[in-house]
């Protein structure tokens, strides 16, 4: 028994500041969309449900887990992953301040934990650090103790332009 | 792919109305998705067809002060719930209700009106909605209706509606300043769980009515039926914790689950009443 | 290779890792990330029952689906895998033995059809009771989980399975008269304690691209802490040449032990093999993560202490039975291990230490970060605490007068040395950090939160086989730039930069011209044993001195031709080479690297490779009846001090200060090694405090999710947390450091159950502490 073909449907959407028109089933997750169709691979599946933010991603400025938003949802948005963090290959304030402050370790949570604080940190340049906890926690990291990761969001938005929106 | 169906982005709840009446109970609501894509990725959900209506503009409406009290669509994130300042002074229950579940990242996709249609017995906006008094509009093929939120429970994962029906706003009675609320979790981590016991209080300052409502307690969320005296801001709180832990532990029917036994849920009772109370009686001393 | 203080460069100084960039920007590739020419996608279809005999397959349906390339049921595939003991099929032929094993496998275009094609097996079970209490399991009339056990290959001469019964291992530890100093005792205590099952959580699962070429060739790529493992296990099962099988390792995210080893990789080739030699590649679910794949073995403890009234320890008689699962390949070797450090870094006179290791139908143990010791010194130190109170004797006083000092023999026989490291000196750094013996002021606005303090003892040697062995390559590239080829893997806990720290240090190069290749290759990579066990800083430190020093050698060679005097009077320093006293006549290493050429044009020298290696020696495997002799390469001895507070009336704990003492012999990089500290204090805490598997009375695991397995979020931190390092030099290492990365976690349960006894005087035995599990006993304890 074959399975029916799904309708596709034509959307389009600002990733990284980068146009595009993609053609994509309903069942398709935003993650699924990212990763394998726009090959943005620095976006990565953790769980699929939505427990631990490994594919953390910014839409229209806010952080989602992408791993429970469909494709066809974002028609229209802006969306912001790891790879839009660097500019013209220097890292952001935030990417160096969690090398120095010693944040990263096996790396595999890394990209979502950027993501959440740089969605923070748009929003919030000074946040205090509850804040940070707040809007950080729903990233797990098995290898840090998170303890380095919350000096390097606070070093980021001391070291940060004053506006820290990129 | 998370899952097999079609998806329809619809411009009116008529429409989507439409689109659910056609399918006959095969065609599901995608509000936040935070609840519905995972049940349909574990297998525990399978529709054909996704209804989205989060363009509508009407169901985006947020109005936390208006002149009739809150009005809140069934599309706004929770996180605008709780983060508004308004609500947080107003509604506080509410506020802290929403800051409870899951993470960042949910609360800023998942919705009140798809936490209350989920329907779980946990579910964590449902005690502090019940003790404001919130009233759910929906709409259907044959027209708009109210009803309290507590109907909206029917049993676990069972709502009032009909498969055809969609909420369209919760609204919340205007707030007096004499009208104390809290909303209180118990959890098995600091970090985002389900709750093993939530609860939220109301107290009118000035009449001195009490409500209280109990959620993971039952098939249901359950409002505690009301004291006959009015509760004052000198009574003994160890006194009123006693009274109303008898009420509760009467009406209550906590089940052993692997999150928790029914033992604990019903020991954390007495403990949230304390907590509780002493906040709406006392909010000076809050820490 | 001792430390040398005076004017390190890079070795103890915080250099940050050369892999954060990559990670910082997701440019670093994981094997989820990759994707071959033709690849297909593979799903397993794992078994509902605990137990049961598999009747009937039909794979009808499945096959004929379109997109569809191979299905494979474990009667195509007659082979057993496994490191110590070959127990595991690559899928369950015959019977299933635990809820979620892999019963058959589809390869197709698309992991959606590849699932689909899953729902269509059609498999028809026998379902039977299952066994799963280990201690049920070693009864004589339990059914057997391994009716071939007697049948089966295994590392002779090192394990002890029992023909036709559930026990995989029995590890033996028989040191003087354990009956008398019984006996003898003033004071003797008996407790059992218990650890459930609990999973690694990697943030990325594991993950495999296969393929199959032609000629019986092999080429993997894998999220794997043991390339070199993956090839030997499948060469081994398959009856192939090593040559045949490559396997490429790139970054992993996280590992723990659970990635070490053989997983996925047979599977995704008989898969390959079976279609037709397209890559496959198989990726675990995050409930395949938890469910399927292997997790940390379970534990019931019954301890037997006796003391004299002094305090010493006389005697201690231990039974530890080790809830291996369904497959113990693995899990023996934590038997065997816990048996020769499962007395805890005391001087016990009289021991009797006998280790089961028992086959139960659940999801099956494997290496996990602790190796055994975590579980093993639950009971430990917990009895240690308990025993002192109970002789009214300080807990501190009462380590303090009977752990291992220079000139003591562990229960192996093992003489404690001045280079072994100082875990009196770690107790008394803990101690003083948390205040030890002044109570911690009660609070007044909750008195329903009381306060208490605690501490305990860690140690830990590598478990691995006497004769493992690290090798390491490295180049100078044409600009004098070093790149160091290895197949240990950085995996998070930062060997790769303390191995880069060592080999600038040692080739007298700046650091930012010293890489490591980052992905392992066993066709180039030289060889490792596996990335587990604490031990890849010092070999591999060890054997890229040797290369460092080999590659110095050639330098010094050819520079002592072109400036006419002998190698021993040349002098290398900050990437020159110069006749001692002539450093106005240098000669750049930019102009050695690839061989020196006179003016002439004569050629001398050439390509500079360095090659290093290091093997254990003196190790001896373990008399099988008394356990008698050197199993461990070096010891890393430690301490935790916990402050912590109780809601007596939720059973709720906030830790307010933990505090970690590790005698690391030399710190190599001070900001890596607080990472690990910190790291694996917080999983150790996990474990404490919450983590761990729940069983139904059938054997499904009832929390295969995040949903009801939680693990330490941001929000779960403790208040205030310190890390402290010892430096007491071990001999051998490279600068005198030890292994500390499983280390933090190991004691973490221990103090955190000491502390509790501290502030309620209740004695739990039982993991993890969860709030409800402390409120229910404060409630017993109020009304009996």
């Amino acid at each position: 028994m074959k399975p029916r073909d799904p309708t596709m449907h034509t959307i389009h959407l600002t990733v990284n500041g980068e146009r595009e028109e993609v053609s994509v089933p309903a069942g398709m997750t935003l993650l699924e969309l990212l990763r394998e169709r726009l090959y943005l691979t620095g976006v990565k599946e953790g769980c699929g449900a939505g427990e631990c933010g490994a594919c953390t991603v910014l839409v229209n400025g806010l952080a989602v887990n992408s791993c429970l938003v469909l494709a066809v949802e974002v028609d229209g948005a802006e969306i912001q992953t790891v790879e839009g963090e660097a500019k013209d290959g220097k890292l952001s304030e935030l990417q160096q301040a969690f090398i120095d402050e010693g944040a990263i370790q096996c790396g595999f949570c890394t990209p979502g934990m950027i993501m959440s604080a740089r969605g923070l940190l748009s929003k919030n340049p000074h946040p205090t650090r509850s804040e940070i906890v707040e809007a950080l926690a729903g990233n797990l990291c098995r290898c840090t103790g998170y303890e380095a990761i919350i000096a390097a969001v606070e070093k980021a938005a001391e070291r940060g332009p004053k506006d820290n929106r990129r | 792919m998370i899952g097999e169906f079609e998806y329809a982005h619809v411009s009116s709840v008529e429409q989507g109305c439409t689109l659910l009446t056609k399918h006959n109970g095969n065609a599901k609501i995608l509000a936040g998705g935070t609840d519905l894509l995972v049940n349909i990725r574990n297998g525990k959900d399978s529709p054909t067809l996704l209804v989205d209506l989060k363009g509508i503009e009407e169901l985006a409406e947020f109005q936390p002060n208006g002149k009739e009290g809150a009005l809140i669509g069934a599309s706004v994130p929770l996180n605008v719930l709780a983060e508004d300042r308004v609500i947080r002074r107003n509604y506080r229950a509410l506020a802290e209700a929403a800051a409870s579940i899951g993470t960042y990242q949910i609360r800023n996709r998942a919705t009140l009106a798809g936490n209350l249609c989920n329907a779980s017995p946990a579910a964590d906006m449902a005690p502090a909605l019940f003790v404001l008094d919130a009233v759910a509009t929906v709409v259907g093929p044959h027209g708009t209706r109210t009803l309290p939120v507590q109907d909206l429970f029917v049993g676990v994962k069972e709502n009032a509606l009909s498969l055809d029906e969609v909420v369209t706003a919760i609204t919340l009675p205007s707030q007096k300043p004499q009208i104390r609320t809290r909303f209180l979790k118990i959890q098995r981590i600091r970090g985002h769980d389900l709750a093993l016991l939530n609860m939220a209080g109301c107290l009118d300052a000035a009449s001195g009515k009490l409500r209280i409502a109990i959620g993971s307690c039952a098939k249901t969320p359950l409002l505690l039926p009301s004291l006959n005296e009015p509760v004052s801001e000198d009574a003994s709180i160890d006194a009123l914790v006693e009274k109303l832990n008898a009420l509760a532990q009467g009406t209550i029917q906590p089940i052993s689950d692997l999150r928790a036994s029914a033992e604990y849920r019903r020991a954390m009772v007495s403990v949230l009443l304390k907590k509780i109370l002493g906040a709406l009686l006392h909010p000076k001393e809050e820490k | 290779m001792s430390a040398k203080e005076e004017n390190l460069s890079y070795v103890g100084k915080s250099i940050p890792r050369e892999d954060g960039a990559a990670k910082a920007t997701g440019t670093a590739r994981f094997v989820h990330d990759l994707s071959l020419p033709g690849m297909l996608h593979a799903a397993p279809m794992k078994s509902p029952y605990a137990r049961a005999r598999i009747v009937r397959i039909n794979t009808d349906a499945a096959r004929a689906l379109p997109g569809v390339r191979a299905v494979l049921t474990g009667d195509d595939l007659n082979f057993l895998l496994g490191l110590y003991m070959q127990d595991k099929p690559i899928l369950a032929r015959g019977v299933v033995r635990y809820q979620g094993e892999p019963v058959a496998a589809v390869a197709a275009d698309t992991l959606e059809t590849a699932r689909a094609a899953c729902a269509l097996i059609e498999v028809e079970y026998e379902p039977q009771t299952p066994i799963l209490d280990p201690r049920e399991a070693m009864t004589p009339e339990a059914p057997l989980v391994h009716e071939d056990l007697h049948a089966y290959h295994y590392m002779e001469g090192v394990f002890a399975p029992k023909p036709h019964s559930n026990i995989a291992h029995h590890q033996k530890i028989r040191v003087g008269n354990v009956d008398q100093g019984l006996e003898e005792s003033d004071l003797v205590m008996k407790e059992s304690f218990y650890n459930p099952p609990v999973p690694h959580v990697p943030m990325e699962t594991h993950a495999v691209i296969a393929q199959a070429l032609p000629n019986d060739q092999i080429e993997i790529h894998t999220s794997s802490q043991s390339p070199y493992t993956v090839r030997n296990l499948l060469c081994h099962s398959f009856g192939l040449p090593h040559a045949n099988v490559r396997v490429h390792v790139p970054y992993v995210g996280g590992g723990f032990g659970g990635k070490a080893g053989i997983h996925l990789e047979p599977l995704a080739y008989c898969l390959s093999k079976a279609a037709g030699g397209r890559p496959v590649k198989l990726v675990a679910t995050r409930e395949e993560e938890f469910n399927t794949l292997p997790s940390r073995q379970g534990l019931h403890s019954e301890i037997t202490i006796g003391v004299s009234s002094e305090g010493r320890i006389n005697a201690l008689k231990v039974v530890y039975t080790w809830d291996a699962g369904a497959y113990a390949d693995y899990g023996v070797n934590v038997g065997r291990a816990a048996a020769y450090a499962g007395a805890g870094p005391y001087r016990v006179p009289n021991c009797r230490i006998d280790s089961y290791v028992v086959y139960t139908n659940k999801v099956f143990g494997t290496a996990f970060r602790g190796f055994g010791h975590l579980e093993v010194l639950w009971g430990i130190e917990r009895a240690i605490d308990i025993v002192a109170h109970r002789l009214g004797m300080d807990p501190y006083a009462f380590r303090m007068k009977n752990l291992l000092k220079e000139g003591d023999r562990t229960i192996t026989g093992e003489t404690i040395t001045a280079g072994h490291g100082r875990p009196d000196k770690c107790l008394e750094a803990v101690a003083a950090a948390i205040d030890w013996g002044e109570e911690s002021p009660p609070s007044q606005e909750e008195p329903q939160k009381v306060r208490g303090k605690g501490i305990a003892v860690l140690h830990k040697a590598p478990a691995m086989p006497t004769f493992t062995s690290c090798s390491a390559i490295i180049k100078l590239n044409e600009d004098a730039s070093a790149d160091i080829a290895i197949s240990g893997v950085d995996m998070g806990q930062g060997t790769y930069t303390a191995l880069r720290q060592i080999a600038a240090e040692e080739l007298k190069l700046p650091i930012e011209k010293v890489h490591m290749t980052w992905e392992c290759d066993t066709a180039f990579s030289p060889y490792d044993w596996q990335t587990v066990a604490s031990r890849f800083a010092f070999m591999g430190g060890n054997a890229v001195i040797e290369a460092a020093r080999d590659c110095l050698q050639q330098i010094k060679q050819v520079a002592a031709t072109a400036l006419k005097t002998s190698p021993e009077q040349i002098v290398c320093l900050a990437g020159q080479a110069f006749r001692m006293g002539e450093k106005e006549r240098a000669i750049l290493y930019e102009k050695l690297a690839l061989g020196y050429t006179f003016e002439n044009g004569n050629a001398i020298g050439g390509p500079v490779i360095g090659h290093g290696r290091y093997i254990a020696t003196g190790l001896t495997h373990l008399d099988l009846a008394t356990g008698q002799g050197l199993p461990a390469l070096f010891w890393t001895y430690g301490a935790h001090g916990v402050e912590l507070e109780v809601d007596k009336e939720t059973g709720n704990v906030e830790i307010l200060k933990i505090v970690t003492a590790l005698d690391a012999g030399k710190v190599l990089n001070p900001k890596l090694c607080k990472g690990q500290v910190v790291g694996g204090v917080l999983q150790g805490l996990g474990s404490a405090l919450f983590e761990g598997f729940i069983f139904s009375e059938e054997g499904q695991l009832l929390n295969p999710s995040f949903t009801d397995h939680k693990i330490p979020t941001m929000k779960d931190i403790p208040h205030a947390s310190e890390q402290i390092f010892i430096e007491t030099p071990q001999p051998d290492g490279p600068y005198g450091a030890r292994g500390i990365a499983e280390h933090p976690m190991i004691s973490v349960p221990s103090v955190v159950g000491n502390a509790l006894y501290d502030a309620l005087g209740i004695d739990f035995t039982k993991l993890p502490l969860t709030a409800e599990r402390i409120y229910l006993a404060i409630e017993k304890e109020r009304k009996p």
